[in-house]
């Protein structure tokens, strides 16, 4: 029984030592320990969910480079088969152009000899006509050097007329 | 294979350790309890164990170091009365061990005021049946415990707490805070957020953690069986129940409206249980004034009974020896493997009363601040 009896005394005593360790505890001890404590935890909470964050914005990151690639792959593409197009293009119109110069040409050449040629003909021609006449005015006065020869011949070509 | 050998040593030195806290345990038992016993009328040495243990559970007004030979050393600690308007202040030497009055003043030797300071006749022996309240305010040995343990608690955390104002915050914890960190944490975690959920946690983290380390120290202290130890504090009704009014009154001091409400109009019940006769406002009143009273009853008894358990062995030896001194000789060893044991489950029971009475005081506190009417 005695055992179960408080004590005035020791409760004064108890009430004033408990009360005094709790206020000065609670400004000189946990005050600070605390504050470290939950600032810590604090910055690492953030420091995680900034981990999470920028995991996060890599993959996003990682899914915008393959798209970007497959972009820039596709583009790439169109613009080379519209380059060789392009160039085939130019190339066939190139062609084009020349046969069409060296048609244009060898039309101007052909006009070109046509009338060298005519020239040629006419020189030949005149050339032809005077000599012939030299031949002929020299073959006539040969001929007419021999009379009975040449009545004969008439003779001839009457007999041959007469005949027909 | 290092570690092992150390472990070893370690294992070995815990022993060792124990062992003599046991041993010590055992000391001031010995020769001055059995010497007083006897009586002065020449009866043949008996031990008396039930006499025994209640004083060494008791409050006192001395401090009983040890003895040497015949001679007690003790610590005489001041007596501070109040009687009829009048102090008196004297040091205990003055009641020679409970043996003599001094100024009309004696301590009981029996009857619910035992081992307390009580008005006595003319004779100096009989407690005067018409006197009036002594009030006793003596610095008594559980009051020095008190004083020693707050000095201690202070002493420790204000220098933790001077290590951590300024320090760098990702820095490993060294020394004192490396061993008293995870300690904090739990109380945070297993205990305050656990009980009163992580909102409203904050408020009482400083009572929380006062109290828990405040039993967990003294309970390791009355293990420690000399000076400054060995007082049994937290085994103490009177300490036991300022605790309990502390966490009586952090309670309602932060009970917020809703507390109030379900204690004296508890919403979603018939209004026949609350008028005209208050039915249930009076079983809830008394459901929070039982809270603190098995708090208060829990620690106490707990602390108590492990010290009896623990003086009760030890006494074993003596009880034995009185009989027949081989067969006292024969039983020590056995005490000691027992004492051995005892005193590690006794630092278990240390932290667990901490823990369960901080527990239950975040229990309280929680359901004083309820989210709303539910």
């Amino acid at each position: 029984m005695e055992l179960l009896m408080p004590g005035l005394g020791l409760i004064f005593w108890m009430t004033v030592s408990f009360g005094f360790v709790l206020l000065i505890l609670k400004k000189y001890a946990w005050k600070p320990i605390l504050n470290v404590l939950n600032q810590r935890e604090k910055k690492l909470a953030k420091a995680f969910s900034d981990a999470k964050r920028i995991e996060y914005e890599m993959s996003q990151l990682a899914v915008l480079k393959t798209d970007k690639v497959a972009e820039a792959e596709k583009l790439y593409e169109e613009i080379t088969e519209k380059a060789h197009a392009e160039g085939e293009r130019i190339i066939e119109s190139a062609k084009e152009k020349a046969r069409e110069e060296a048609r244009i040409i060898s039309e101007k050449t052909d006009e070109m000899i046509n009338k060298y040629k005519k020239e040629a003909m006419m020189e030949i021609r005149s050339q032809l006509s005077a000599l012939s006449l030299d031949i002929a005015e020299k073959v006539l006065n040969e001929e007419f050097s021999d009379r009975e020869r040449n009545t004969r011949y008439i003779h001839k070509l009457l007999e041959e007329v007469a005949a027909n | 294979m290092q570690r092992s050998k150390s472990l070893t040593y370690k294992a070995l030195f815990t022993l060792v350790l124990t062992a003599l806290i046991c041993i010590g345990c055992s000391l001031p038992l010995s020769a001055a309890d059995t010497i007083k016993s006897t009586g002065s009328n020449g009866e043949p040495p008996s031990f008396n164990a039930r006499k025994v243990i209640v004083d060494h559970v008791l409050d006192s007004y001395e401090w009983h170091l040890f003895d040497i030979g015949d001679r007690e050393f003790s610590i005489h600690l001041p007596v501070i009365l109040f009687y009829e308007g009048r102090l008196s202040i004297f040091s205990s030497r003055r009641f020679d061990h409970g043996y003599s009055a001094y100024k009309g003043f004696r301590v009981a030797t029996d009857g619910p005021k035992k081992g307390r300071a009580i008005r006595v006749l003319e004779d100096g022996v009989t407690p005067d049946p018409h006197a009036s309240a002594v009030y006793d305010f003596s610095i008594t040995k559980n009051v020095v415990a008190v004083f020693v343990a707050s000095a201690l608690l202070c002493l420790l955390f204000v220098s933790i707490g001077k290590r951590y104002r300024g320090a760098d915050i990702y820095a490993t914890p060294k020394g004192l805070p490396l061993f008293f960190e995870p300690l904090i944490l739990f109380v945070r975690d297993q205990i305050a957020i656990l009980a009163i959920g992580p909102e409203k946690y904050k408020q009482f983290m400083p009572y929380l953690l006062t109290v828990f380390f405040f039993i967990f120290l003294n309970n390791l202290l009355g293990l420690v069986p000399f000076f400054p130890g060995g007082a049994n504090v937290t085994g103490n009704i009177s300490v036991t129940f300022v605790l309990a009014m502390f966490t009586f009154g952090t309670t309602h001091w932060y009970a917020n409206k809703t507390y109030w409400k379900h204690m004296f109009n508890m919403p979603g019940v018939p209004m026949f249980l609350k008028f005209p006769v208050p039915i249930l406002p009076v079983i809830e009143i008394a459901g929070a004034l039982i809270k603190p009273f098995v708090l208060m009853i829990r620690l106490f008894a707990n602390i108590t009974a492990g010290h009896m358990v623990i003086l009760s062995l030890t006494s074993l030896v003596f009880v034995l020896g009185s009989v027949s001194i081989l067969l006292g000789y024969a039983i020590s060893p056995i005490t000691v493997v027992f004492l051995i044991f005892l005193n590690f489950l006794k630092i278990l029971v240390a932290f667990l009363q901490a823990y369960i009475f901080t527990l239950f005081s975040a229990f309280f506190f929680g359901m004083a601040v309820p989210k709303a009417d539910h």
